[in-house]
């Protein structure tokens, strides 16, 4: 009795949990199915070559080329600001800050803002970038997106570090090293493959970011390499070709929607790769 | 041997201390130099911790407190006026599990010798050379010097970390059970090795296994709770030691 009871239950538990991943992978699935099928079929050679056209001109073909230069200039600012802070500090934290109360407040505070609603950055790098200046610009942008990444960088080389074992850097002062030099000789660069991952996912986790380049670097119709004017990205150009009324606008934010996910979708799966080639001996 | 044999280390006095506890009791002994010193006593005995004390390894860790003297060329390397970074350009260590860096067996070596100052391109070469042949290690490695050091078995990495610490010639290299995480035959290499090497520098080595230190240690000190209870000839305590406590860990009816 009691031994069907079990059964019973874990066969309810068990459908239950299946269930709910079904769910999930439903409509992951759908989304997936949906983009590729209305966004393959718009990807054409216009939309890395040509600039956003007048939606009314049926016999220009307009693009996203402006659109794509400006994602990839935010984010290589954004990740060139991110990536020495974030080193430095996660190397604060995993080596002169190890055994020190300040260190494990500040990598709790980095903890908090990695789930930091990232509309929140966009409005606060708004009022402190924005606003004063009197115009939407490239800077601001990649700014919001540096703050998004750092912690997330920040976090990740401090638990790079930590894995390296203590024993190196003992053996490394037994050879006559300082700390400065043990640190970026041997600890970064047992660490690298794996600060190298987390630098990865911090892109791939701002690259799909709309809010808070809507609030800075906003948009820009032509192709621009000015980073104190507005600056065009593909998120906020999908967000807003996709609520525009002209229908070759909106088959357009489909083929950009999809090019970004599958593009994250790399970054993501490198990211894993390089995660289990190194951790796998 | 000789009665007059030139010392290259010397303690008085010692004593050290982590936090209140009183580790190190009051030690006062003379290292020859190019000998073989073995540290025997069972686990807790304090016998790491003195030969942490020759490089200075304790001021890594916070709570730690020297006293007395530590004599290396009639300097007292416990003084505030010692850079603890020359020092232990001088006096070497090997640990207990063999601790190669990240990256290749050549680079390992080269690392040492670029904190010394060494880098030129051609010297650093053949310094490596030099250093892996002094480890025996250069015939195993010879075509593979660019390649991961942490490919190499636990016994090749061990002789690579004493390569390491030879290529920057010090006067002292100070081996922390350097055995106990290796197989017999990796053992009796390194056992080999270091027997060959006194002729260049003098060795000092902790061991928790008595035969090794019969083997290949000129004098053996025998430390128990922090004291030094016995130090001669190693024949002489492993045969006929003077103190009882010593003779009773020598044949294994405690430890």
């Amino acid at each position: 009795m009691n031994y069907k009871l079990r059964k019973l239950k874990n066969i309810v538990i068990l459908s239950l949990s299946v269930g709910a991943t079904g769910i999930g992978l439903f409509f992951l699935g759908f989304i997936l199915y949906d983009l590729i099928s209305k966004g393959f079929s718009s990807i054409n050679i216009e939309l890395f070559t040509v600039d956003q056209t007048p939606p009314i001109l049926d016999d220009v073909k307009g693009g996203l080329r402006h659109a794509f230069i400006g994602q990839i200039i935010l984010t290589v600012v954004a990740t060139l600001i991110a990536v020495p802070l974030g080193l430095l500090g996660g190397t604060y934290l995993a080596e002169y800050g190890r055994h020190k109360r300040i260190g494990r407040v500040i990598s709790m505070l980095a903890d908090i803002s990695v789930s930091m609603p990232s509309i929140i950055v966009g409005t606060f790098v708004y009022a402190i970038l924005v606003k004063p200046l009197g115009s939407y610009n490239g800077f601001a942008g990649a700014i919001a997106l540096a703050i998004i990444m750092l912690p997330v960088i920040t976090r990740t080389t401090e638990e790079m570090l930590k894995l390296v074992p203590w024993t190196l850097r003992e053996a490394a002062f037994a050879l006559g090293a300082s700390y400065n030099n043990l640190i970026v000789k041997v600890v970064w660069r047992g660490a690298a493959t794996g600060i190298f991952t987390g630098v990865l996912l911090a892109i791939a986790r701002v690259a799909g970011e709309t809010a808070p380049l809507l609030f800075t670097s906003f948009n820009n119709t032509q192709l621009s390499f000015d980073l104190t004017k507005p600056m065009p990205s593909l998120t906020v150009s999908i967000y807003q070709y996709a609520s525009s009324p002209y229908s070759s606008w909106i088959n357009m934010a489909w083929a950009a929607a999809l090019i970004i996910t599958v593009a994250i979708l790399i970054l993501n799966l490198i990211g894993k790769l390089l995660i289990n080639w190194r951790y796998k001996s | 041997m000789k009665t007059e044999h030139e010392i290259v280390l010397e303690t008085k006095d010692l004593n050290f201390y982590y936090g209140k506890k009183l580790a190190v009791k009051n030690i006062t002994m003379q290292f020859p130099k190019n000998m073989v010193i073995a540290l025997i006593g069972p686990s807790g005995c304090g016998k790491t911790t003195l030969l942490r004390c020759f490089n200075r390894m304790h001021d890594l860790y916070k709570g730690t407190k020297y006293e007395g003297e530590v004599l290396f060329n009639n300097e007292n390397i416990l003084s505030k006026e010692t850079d603890a970074t020359q020092l232990r350009e001088q006096i070497g260590m090997v640990f207990q599990k063999p601790t190669p860096f990240p990256m290749s067996i050549s680079e390992n070596i080269a690392y040492g010798l670029s904190l010394k100052g060494i880098k030129n391109k051609t010297e650093q070469k053949d310094r490596i050379e030099k250093a892996l042949k002094e480890a025996a290690l250069w015939d195993e490695v010879h075509d593979r010097l660019d390649k991961n050091a942490n490919g190499l078995s636990g016994g090749q990495q061990q002789r690579l970390v004493i390569a390491r610490a030879l290529a920057v010639e010090p006067s002292v290299i100070l081996f922390d059970e350097p055995t106990s995480a290796l197989d017999p035959i990796s053992t009796s290499k390194i056992e080999e090795l270091i027997s060959e090497l006194k002729s260049t520098v003098s060795i000092i080595i902790v061991t928790h296994n008595m035969q090794q230190a019969a083997r290949i240690s000129d004098k053996t000190a025998f430390l128990y709770l922090g004291e030094l209870i016995e130090y001669n000839i190693t024949d002489k305590i492993f045969t006929t030691p003077d103190n009882e406590l010593t003779e009773r860990y020598v044949t294994g009816r405690f430890g």
